[in-house]
């Protein structure tokens, strides 16, 4: 996979089911957690991690995705700064500018 | 007669057992509170992972996260019993053997036991077992693993665990392991959008991330069937607890009551070798 973000093939999708809150272009919700701990469920600008491809970022409005993550960093990129969790393993899951990663999966 | 010293040194004995019977319990209600708490915590994140697994198209099978291409499976079906690992919870396990038997056959089924209580239990009923795995201590992050690799190998798999109902009430209840992953999964209340190859990228590949997540949600439904068990376990010890802290409690009444009497029944004999001696030293006779 390429580092760069996949546009969304089908917009128009992506818009209907798009989360209540209003977002703009710059912004997508990003949720991590494991069963017994949330680490990080906010807006963010970026998330970046490492799977059998290699490494990738997700930007907003990134195309319909799932992934299993490979052990290494997790970067979510906000407007405050960039938060690093380190992970064994997980599943990362991304749709409607929302990405869920499931750690410890 | 007995001695009071001899009762006193028994009624000391039985407040020590009063206060342990009660830090016991106390421990016992506390396990509850926070293993009720995990298991809410975890319920949440499955139901997250199954509402994401059951809206992806590719097989209706669940194969319990085997490749496609079936690797060889033992035509034999797999009984998971979680039992608790001492002694200090009740009846439970028993009942819980005793139903497990009930069904049970040496040329069809295969059976780990998890917990050493329960591997005490069938080695006393002459019963074998293929592996015993030792209940955890924490109730987080639960490595079941080696489990579930046991798991692929077979058919099918039974697991039998102990129900929390409530605080004075567990149930000991068996379910197909398969039906546990759906039963959790029914639990949520999830919009149906199709997630398939036609709308979605996958990676490394679609059988790739459906196996992970079926082995995930294995996983996860066993360490949920594990902590479900504790909690019950936890209870049913809160329960023996209480029954011996008020059974003690009640000893110790009436060894105090012994130990009264018996004081008493002395002072009474003494009083009436002086009154006899005072009797017999002024020359009255009875």
């Amino acid at each position: 996979m390429s580092d760069d973000p996949k546009p969304a093939a089908d917009d128009k999708a992506a818009e209907t089911a798009a989360p209540p809150q209003k977002l703009d272009d710059k912004l997508m919700h990003a949720k991590v957690y494991a069963p017994f701990k949330v680490y990080f469920d906010d807006m963010a600008q970026s998330v970046s991690a490492v799977n059998d491809t290699g490494p990738f970022d997700i930007l907003p409005r990134h195309h319909h995705f799932m992934t299993l993550l490979n052990p290494g960093d997790v970067v979510i990129r906000t407007a405050e700064g960039e938060q690093r969790i380190t992970i064994n393993r997980g599943v990362m899951h991304v749709k409607a500018n929302q990405v869920i990663v499931f750690l410890d999966v | 007669m007995r001695r009071p010293s001899e009762i006193e040194h028994e009624e000391h004995s039985m407040a020590t057992l009063v206060e342990l019977t009660s830090v016991f319990e106390g421990i016992a209600s506390m396990r509850i509170a926070q293993t009720k708490n995990q298991v809410m915590q975890a319920t949440k994140f499955f139901n997250d992972l199954w509402g994401i697994y059951s809206q992806i198209r590719v097989d209706s099978l669940f194969r319990f996260g085997r490749s496609q291409e079936e690797d060889a499976v033992a035509d034999k079906e797999l009984y998971i019993i979680i039992t608790a690992e001492g002694g200090f919870s009740g009846d439970i396990d028993q009942k819980l053997i005793h139903l497990m038997l009930e069904t049970y056959n040496k040329d069809n089924n295969e059976i780990i036991v998890i917990g050493h209580h329960g591997a005490v239990q069938l080695a006393q009923r002459g019963i074998s077992f293929k592996k015993y795995f030792k209940l955890p201590n924490k109730d987080q992050n639960i490595n079941v693993a080696p489990i579930i690799k046991e798991v692929q190998l077979y058919k099918n798999t039974t697991v039998f665990y102990q129900e929390y109902v409530s605080l004075m009430t567990q149930d000991v209840k068996k379910i197909s392991l398969s039906t546990a992953v759906q039963q959790q999964g029914a639990r949520s209340e999830r919009k149906e959008d199709i997630i398939s190859e036609a709308n979605y990228i996958f990676e490394p590949s679609t059988f790739a991330v459906v196996g992970h997540l079926e082995r995930s949600m294995m996983q996860i439904a066993i360490s949920q069937l594990i902590l479900d068990s504790k909690l019950a376990q936890y209870a049913s010890r809160f329960r023996a607890m209480s029954a011996s802290h008020q059974r003690s409690e009640e000893a110790k009444a009436d060894l105090h009551l012994q130990y009264n009497r018996a004081r008493r029944g002395i002072k009474d004999e003494r009083l009436k070798e002086i009154i006899n001696g005072l009797r017999k030293s002024r020359g009255v006779t009875l």
